[in-house]
């Protein structure tokens, strides 16, 4: 049996020309964008649930390692890693009964959500000299 | 020459596969299918997308259910699973997957996000064959599934040997026909199976008329030859479905008719008698005519009439109607019955149903 550990990868945006899957890459592009904008809706909706996150920390978990799943095949590693580490503090959260003010939650997500900012940059001015 | 898919795949400086070991298997191993299993559309596109370059047949499955679907239609050689997945999960769908008796082997490989020593362990104890972290780089995956392909590429190598084998253990190389070992094994199978359900059964014991002068005077190749059209031809004359032959000896074949009464077997010996006396054999010492001897027997129990034939009265029965042909000189099919009314029965020499 091999290793499973995580190894470190190129950056993504070098790749997008060369490889030949840009339709695919764009798609999962576009899914950042709209993901990214999950997560900041679920951020305002953590800082408002002061009763009962745990609905929230179940629906952080999901979709942070649907994320991290995608990030990995597509070779985000940035993303797939802040996605991994979202998903285990929305357990831990989870499992703990924490408020919505679990440190490890926000400090994860923050760092999630500014990720994928950076990320769709990165692809939009890749993008753009490839256009150029 | 590379496969326009296969250069991009090598040329690609994302995906080294440029290794001659690997280069040479892409080429040599016949086409392998994978089914991709992900709930992510997007992850099941990449991954399909990936393993065409790499030429394999691609299918995909968006749950657990579907998987199982496709599989039931079509095989699949290796399963790529993620392991969360609504409806059904990875390690459901591998304990099914090993649960269902298949004709060639699944290999699957685990590929998920989860990648602690205990998930890995997790996934082998479900069934799988391997498993490997979305987070391996793309070259890794790729080789795993190169490993699965080879495996299951020798697996079905193993498994075609181990058919033709068994097919060999039973039969006669000279001939093709069945050999002894299948005939004492499956003819007191059809003697029980004819006296559960009170069908008759009939034997033909036949013999090539002198056999012996045709191999001394053309040599053994010109009698090789002549078994083989013996064979040939008899197979020409019964049904592929039910009948068959065995060699027993030298020259000596025994035919075999479930389901047939002694009138029926009358009639399929008299067809075989012409059959072999019609034409000659082109053998390697030129054309040769040939004859045959038959004896004809046949178990004819009935619901309300217990059949006690034993194998050794049956084939005792066929061998005194085979010497009965010979002693009217060859060419000849006499029949010996055993069991219910007719003790005794003879076809005359060319005649069709002339039983006495």
């Amino acid at each position: 049996m091999g290793s499973i550990k995580r190894r470190p990868r190129k950056a993504p945006v070098a790749e997008v020309a060369e490889d030949g899957f840009e339709n695919l890459r764009h798609a999962f592009q576009a899914r950042l964008e709209s993901e990214r904008v999950h997560f900041v809706s679920l951020s305002a909706a953590l800082a408002r649930a002061e009763e009962n996150p745990s609905w929230i920390f179940e629906d952080l978990q999901f979709r942070a390692h649907r994320l991290q799943g995608g990030a990995s095949i597509f070779e985000v590693d940035d993303v797939a890693r802040a996605a991994h580490a979202l998903e285990e503090a929305a357990v831990c959260a989870s499992k703990s009964r924490a408020d919505n003010t679990d440190e490890k939650v926000w400090a994860a997500l923050v760092t999630l959500v500014q990720l994928m900012g950076n990320n769709q940059g990165a692809a939009a001015a890749t993008a753009a000299s490839v256009t150029a | 020459m590379l496969p326009e898919r296969k250069r991009n795949l090598l040329e690609d400086s994302s995906v080294d596969l440029n290794d001659t070991i690997l280069t040479q298997r892409l080429e040599a191993v016949s086409p392998c299918r994978v089914l991709v299993v992900d709930d992510d559309d997007l992850v099941r596109a990449r991954l399909g997308a990936l393993l065409r370059m790499a030429d394999y047949e691609v299918e995909s499955a968006a749950s657990g259910h579907d998987a199982i679907r496709i599989m039931s239609a079509k095989h699949c050689q290796i399963l790529l699973t993620d392991w969360q997945m609504p409806d059904m999960d990875g390690l459901s769908l591998c304990r099914l997957v090993r649960a269902e008796p298949a004709d060639s082997y699944v290999y699957v490989l685990m590929l998920s996000v989860r990648d602690s020593k205990q998930d890995l362990l997790t996934g082998l104890a479900a069934g799988a064959d391997d498993y490997v972290a979305k987070s391996a780089p793309i070259e890794e995956i790729l080789a795993r599934l190169e490993v699965a392909r080879r495996i299951t590429h020798v697996e079905k190598s193993l498994r075609s040997s181990n058919r033709e084998n068994r097919r060999l253990a039973v039969t006669d190389a000279l001939t093709g026909a069945y050999n002894l070992r299948y005939l004492m094994k499956n003819l007191p199978r059809e003697l029980a199976r004819s006296q559960r359900y009170g069908h008759a059964l009939a034997l033909l014991s036949c013999d090539i008329d002198r056999f012996k002068q045709i191999n001394d005077g053309f040599g053994h190749e010109a009698g090789n030859d002549l078994l083989q059209a013996f064979v040939a031809r008899t197979e020409s004359c019964i049904r592929k479905s039910s009948d068959w032959i065995a060699r027993v000896g030298g020259d000596e074949f025994l035919v075999v008719l479930p389901e047939t009464d002694v009138a029926g077997a009358g009639r399929v010996a008299e067809k075989l008698r012409k059959v072999f006396a019609r034409t000659p054999v082109p053998t390697h010492a030129g054309a040769i005519n040939f004859t045959a001897s038959i004896g004809i027997t046949a178990v004819e129990a009935q619901h309300d009439i217990k059949s006690a034939a034993n194998l050794d009265d049956l084939l005792r029965a066929a061998d005194r109607g085979l010497y009965a042909s010979k002693k009217l000189g060859g060419n000849h099919a006499t029949a010996s019955g055993v069991i219910i009314s007719k003790s005794k029965m003879n076809i005359k020499k060319g005649g069709s149903n002339g039983i006495n």
